[in-house]
C-alpha cells in the first residue's frame, strides 16, 4: 500500500494504492493520525486506487473517521471502486461517511 | 447417506497455536448458497484448509455437505438430484384451515403452508443419519429460537434435523422442533452468522452472504409478506455485518457473488453458473487470503 498526501488549501487529500487490509491498516492509521495531529482534521480519501478492503481496513477508517470529527473535522472518500463500495454498503459505512464521485467534489464538499 | 472422504477434505488445524484458524461462513440465499461450492473449489486448490463451518438457512445445506467431506461436484450433483419443484408442490392444507378457521380447527405455531415430508425425506437421502460428530470439520448450523427470538447454534446430535430447524423459511415450512423447542429459519436471528465463528475462535473468517431480493411489485399476499421478510433480513445483514467487522479484531473477508440474473428458487439448471459466480468472487479476495495465512506462517 502506498499513501500519497496532497494538501489543496484547508483540506488533505490522501490517496492510497493498494489494499487496505489487515497487513496496512495499522500504517494507514498512523499516518492519518500524523495528519490530524498536525491540524488536518479535513481529510479526503482518494479510494480510486483502493482494490480491496477487510474488516481490519474498515476499523481503521472508522478510527480515522472518529479522530477527525473529534478535532472538529470530518473523514470523506472519493472515487471508490464498486467492489470497495459493496463492501462500505454492506458494513454500514455509507450511512456514517459521505461519499464523492470524485476528488475535486469530495474537496469542494468542505467549503460548502 | 454420509459419502466417503474426498480428498479435498483436510484435517482441521490444531487451534490455539498462534496460527490462524479459519472459518468458512455460508448465510441464508437460498440457491445462491450453492455458490459456496465455488469458494470451496478455490481454497482445495489453494490448499487452503478449513477449521470450522458456519451455516444457516440454504447455507446450512452446503455447510453441512462440506463439512461431511462431500467434493465440489458431489454437491453440485446432490442439489440438481434433491433440489427440485416438486418439493414446494405439496400444500399443507390442514395449516391452511388452521390459519383461516382458527375457530373451527385451532391454530397450530407449527404454521407452513408448504407440506414439509418431501423436504426432509431428500434431506435424509443426503445426509441420512449422519450427526455433528461424524462430520471431518467441525459444523455449526443456526436457527431461530422461535418463542424467544434468539439465535440457536446446533453442533452435536443430528444433522438433518438442524437443517430442517435452519431452513424453516417463514410461512413456507412449518418450524421444527428439537428438544422440546420449536425453531424457525436461521436467517430472522443473523442471516450471515460471522458471530458464531468468531465465538469458536476463528480469527480469518471466510464469509459468504446474499442480500434477499426485492420484488418491483407484490402480486400476492405471500409475495408481500416475502417482501417484508426481505427488508428486514436485508438490514439485519448489514447490522450484524457493521457490528462484526468492527467489534472484535477477526479478520472477515467477504465474499459477495454477484449475479447479473436474478436467481430464483428452483433455478437448479443454473447451478454450474451460480457456482462458478462464487468461484469468481472467491478469487477476488484470494490475493488477500493468501498474504495473511502467509503472515501468519513467518
Amino acid at each position: 500500500m502506498v499513501i500519497v498526501v496532497e494538501k489543496r488549501e484547508f483540506v488533505t487529500v490522501f490517496s492510497i494504492d493498494g489494499s487496505v487490509d489487515g497487513t496496512t491498516a495499522r500504517e494507514l492509521v498512523t499516518s492519518l493520525r500524523a495528519q490530524v495531529t498536525e491540524g488536518s482534521a479535513r481529510l479526503v480519501g482518494n479510494l480510486a486506487g483502493v482494490d480491496y478492503t477487510s474488516s481490519a481496513g474498515l476499523r481503521a477508517l472508522l478510527e480515522t473517521v472518529k479522530e477527525t470529527r473529534q478535532h472538529g473535522g470530518d473523514l470523506r472518500l472519493a472515487a471508490v471502486r464498486p467492489e470497495v463500495l459493496r463492501v462500505l454498503e454492506l458494513s454500514g459505512f455509507t450511512s456514517i461517511l459521505q461519499v464523492f464521485v470524485d476528488v475535486d467534489a469530495a474537496v469542494a464538499s468542505f467549503a460548502a | 447417506m454420509v459419502g466417503e472422504p474426498t480428498p479435498h477434505t483436510r484435517a482441521p488445524l490444531p487451534g490455539g497455536e498462534g496460527k490462524n484458524r479459519v472459518a468458512v461462513v455460508i448465510g441464508s440465499g437460498s440457491v445462491k448458497c450453492a455458490a459456496a461450492l465455488g469458494l470451496l473449489k478455490v481454497l482445495d486448490r489453494e490448499g487452503i484448509a478449513i477449521d470450522l463451518i458456519v451455516g444457516c438457512s440454504g447455507g446450512s445445506l452446503y455447510a453441512a455437505l462440506i463439512a461431511m467431506g462431500h467434493s465440489p461436484a458431489e454437491g453440485e450433483e446432490m442439489t440438481r438430484r434433491l433440489w427440485t419443484r416438486e418439493l414446494t408442490k405439496r400444500r399443507s392444507y390442514r395449516s391452511f384451515l388452521r390459519a383461516v378457521l382458527p375457530q373451527m380447527f385451532g391454530f397450530s405455531e407449527q404454521f407452513g403452508l408448504v407440506d414439509d415430508s418431501l423436504i426432509v425425506q431428500r434431506l435424509r437421502q443426503a445426509f441420512g443419519d449422519g450427526t455433528f460428530e461424524q462430520a471431518r470439520i467441525p459444523l455449526f448450523l443456526t436457527a431461530t429460537d422461535f418463542h424467544t427470538g434468539e439465535q440457536a447454534v446446533f453442533s452435536q446430535g443430528s444433522v438433518v434435523d438442524a437443517i430442517r430447524a435452519s431452513i424453516a423459511i417463514p410461512y413456507i415450512f412449518q418450524p421444527w422442533k428439537i428438544g422440546g423447542r420449536l425453531y424457525v429459519d436461521g436467517f430472522l436471528s443473523d442471516p450471515m452468522p460471522v458471530g458464531v465463528a468468531i465465538k469458536h475462535g476463528a480469527n480469518v473468517i471466510v464469509t459468504m452472504g446474499f442480500e434477499s431480493p426485492y420484488q418491483p411489485r407484490a402480486t400476492s399476499v405471500l409475495r408481500f409478506a416475502f417482501q417484508l421478510s426481505s427488508i428486514m433480513s436485508n438490514n439485519l445483514l448489514r447490522a450484524n455485518y457493521a457490528f462484526h467487522n468492527l467489534a472484535h479484531h477477526t479478520e472477515i473477508l467477504p465474499i459477495i457473488p454477484q449475479f447479473r440474473e436474478r436467481i430464483h428458487l428452483f433455478d437448479t439448471d443454473k447451478i454450474p453458473y451460480v457456482i462458478e459466480e462464487g468461484e469468481r468472487a472467491a478469487e477476488q479476495q484470494l490475493p488477500y487470503l493468501r498474504r495473511l495465512l502467509a503472515a501468519a506462517e513467518s
